[in-house]
């Protein structure tokens, strides 16, 4: 148990008094005790020491799901700096652009593939010789830090059309492990089925609950459906932790074929909506164990959840507050919604982030004082989620869409902006307009209309969409507009006419790619 | 409609963001290139070129892991 811990680093030093022997991480190789990681971490921390890292420098962190990852962050905190990780999924032109924005003083990447050009930052690759030949550390002592600096920078898209870093301090961390360890009853002999990523702040806290209660928590890499169930079975899992398209195929891999797993003692979800015909079968396929369903936003680390003893009467809903965290919901007019009124969620308390790096406006536009709350709180900054959530008679509340423009894909936040600046880049269009499509099973696709330039073609569209955006951010559908796109007085381009005569108008559409037709088709099945 | 390797590969390419070095034989999940995501968008795809449905228990990393052993699979389930 790490209690009375204050940041990051002693979440997990805490335990090494105690415990040092015990099962921290379990690879699918081997495990490691939370002795042999403080080890690896101390040899990591001398590196960036000897590489010039001092305390407040950035350092981003690119590996694959592994001990060394969670060394890496520990190592990184140890030394006073702030833990920039990313996903693996993202592709080298947004490395490059996030190591900028950071100002990356330092970069621990899987292999010298991501590597990027020009930078004159220290860079140690997993694959190296060097890491094998790092030395023992000194057991020098950690760098001392106040709760309230940063601990972390979470990278995620936003609306300013280039990704953002939200700021994460320790006390915002340790507020978040000590309110899901408390909601979700977790204990010291869990074991946590870790498939997410650590750079997603969802899969963040699975590692952070881990080490608040001196749990195990089990890596698996692979985010294959038949390869997570042989990880849960055979380690023993407790929890898992899934976004949604991870859910649909588990729960039709176990359909197919049942397996059991008497270890399990809840499932949860975030990120996203899970469909309604997957819900239903989740207590059978899970049998004895709790469903979790969760919501939360980056800029406030996690919000509500649905207690599970709810879930078979309000399946699909957010839930309230998590412990130690209040949500409201602000009309659109102003004042407070009510139960059965709608309004934007607000979320106050320890986990409001700091903010984003290095955008101070972009900051106060999503964490700012609110009127509706000035005589329950004065000026407390609160966190403006961009979501409209009704509540319904019993105080529940219930996800209904964004108030802006934002596509939430698979549990992805992509801004059109994003999307568009990416497509202009290509030099292939005049005119481009991203919006979301409605989809069971990502919650919104992205589709791009576009006015070509003479010569170039739809598909070398599509090549360069797929070279430089993630895949979650690649366009399901390129719309064709035959001509200029029409523009508004202001000579902005008329989105909502594009958007809504593409949504309408068969004519303007080639054909939604295969896959998203198959899916259609497979839904009606 | 036949799925052909080159085909996939063009799917597999749109999906991951790989780069030109990415071969039939280069790991696709097991290295964390594809996410859940682009698994079930893979799967469909394959679905639909190929006209079989895929059982949830058939996809397997020794079925799907490289472009290879996808195509392997799909042979041997149309043989």
């Amino acid at each position: 148990m790490s209690g009375i811990a204050t940041t990051f680093f002693e979440l997990f030093a805490d335990n090494l008094a105690e415990r040092a022997g015990k099962v921290f991480v379990i690879d699918p190789d081997r495990s490691y005790t939370y002795g042999e990681v403080a080890a690896e971490a101390d040899r990591i921390a001398l590196w960036l020491t000897d590489t010039g890292v001092r305390p407040g420098d950035r350092v981003i962190i690119q590996l694959r799901k592994h001990m060394r990852e969670v060394a890496a962050m520990l190592a990184v905190a140890r030394v006073g700096g702030t833990i920039v990780n990313i996903n693996a999924a993202l592709t080298g032109e947004q490395l490059r652009f996030i190591a900028e924005d950071a100002g990356a003083r330092a970069l621990i990447l899987e292999s010298a593939a991501t590597l990027m050009t020009g930078r004159d930052s220290a860079v140690l690759l997993a694959d190296s010789s060097e890491w094998q030949t790092l030395s023992t550390g000194t057991g020098q002592a950690p760098i001392a830090t106040l709760d309230t600096q940063l601990a972390a920078i979470i990278y995620t898209s936003g609306s300013t059309g280039s990704p953002k870093g939200v700021m994460l301090s320790h006390r915002n961390i340790l507020a978040g492990a000590r309110s899901v360890a408390r909601y979700l009853g977790l204990r010291d002999d869990d074991r946590l089925l870790s498939v997410l990523p650590y750079s997603f702040d969802y899969g963040l806290n699975q590692l952070t609950t881990t080490m608040l209660l001196g749990a195990a928590v089990i890596h698996q890499p692979i985010a294959m459906a038949s390869e997570v169930v042989r990880a849960m079975r055979t380690h023993g899992a407790t929890g898992l932790a899934a976004v949604p398209p991870l859910f649909i195929q588990l729960v039709r891999l176990l359909e197919a074929a049942p397996a059991r797993l008497p270890a399990l003692r809840r499932v949860t979800n975030s990120g996203g909506a899970i469909p309604d015909t997957i819900l239903r079968a989740m207590p059978q396929v899970f049998p004895g164990a709790d469903i979790v369903l969760m919501y939360g936003l980056t800029e406030a680390f996690r919000s509500t959840y649905l207690c599970p003893s709810k879930f078979s009467a309000k399946m699909g809903s957010i839930g309230r507050a998590i412990p130690g965290a209040e949500v409201y919901l602000v009309k659109p007019g102003g004042g407070l919604a009510c139960p059965g009124e709608e309004g934007e969620l607000v979320h106050r308390g320890p986990l409001v982030s700091l903010g984003y790096w290095k955008r101070p406006h972009a900051t106060l536009e999503k964490i700012r004082p609110c009127p509706e709350l000035a005589s329950l709180i004065g000026d407390e900054p609160v966190v403006y989620s961009g979501d409209v959530v009704r509540m319904d008679a019993d105080g529940d509340l219930w996800f209904v869409g964004r108030n802006d423009a934002l596509i939430k894909t698979s549990g992805y936040r992509v801004s059109p902006d994003e999307v568009e600046e990416l497509v202009h880049r290509s030099a292939l269009v005049t005119d481009v307009v991203a919006f979301g499509v409605a989809d069971e099973m990502l919650g919104q696709c992205i589709h791009i209309a576009v006015t070509l330039l003479p010569g170039a073609t739809r598909a070398a569209l599509m090549d360069r969409c797929r070279t430089t955006m993630p895949a979650y951010m690649v366009p399901r559908a390129i719309h064709v507009w035959p001509e200029s796109m029409p523009r508004t007085p202001s000579g902005k381009l008329a989105r909502p006419d594009v958007v809504q005569a593409c949504e309408t108008a068969p004519l303007h559409t080639l054909a939604a790619d295969a896959v998203s037709e198959q899916r259609r088709k497979s839904r009606g099945a | 409609m036949a799925l052909s390797e080159a085909l996939l590969m063009q799917n597999v390419r749109q999906l991951s963001g790989l780069d030109g070095d990415a071969t039939t034989d280069t790991p696709l999940f097991s290295t964390g290139t594809l996410d859940s995501l682009a698994m079930l968008t893979l799967i469909a795809f394959i679905e639909e070129r190929s006209g079989m449905e895929i059982r949830a228990d058939e996809v397997t990393l020794e079925n799907f892991d490289t472009v290879n052993r996808i195509l392997r699979f799909a042979q041997g389930r149309t043989a």
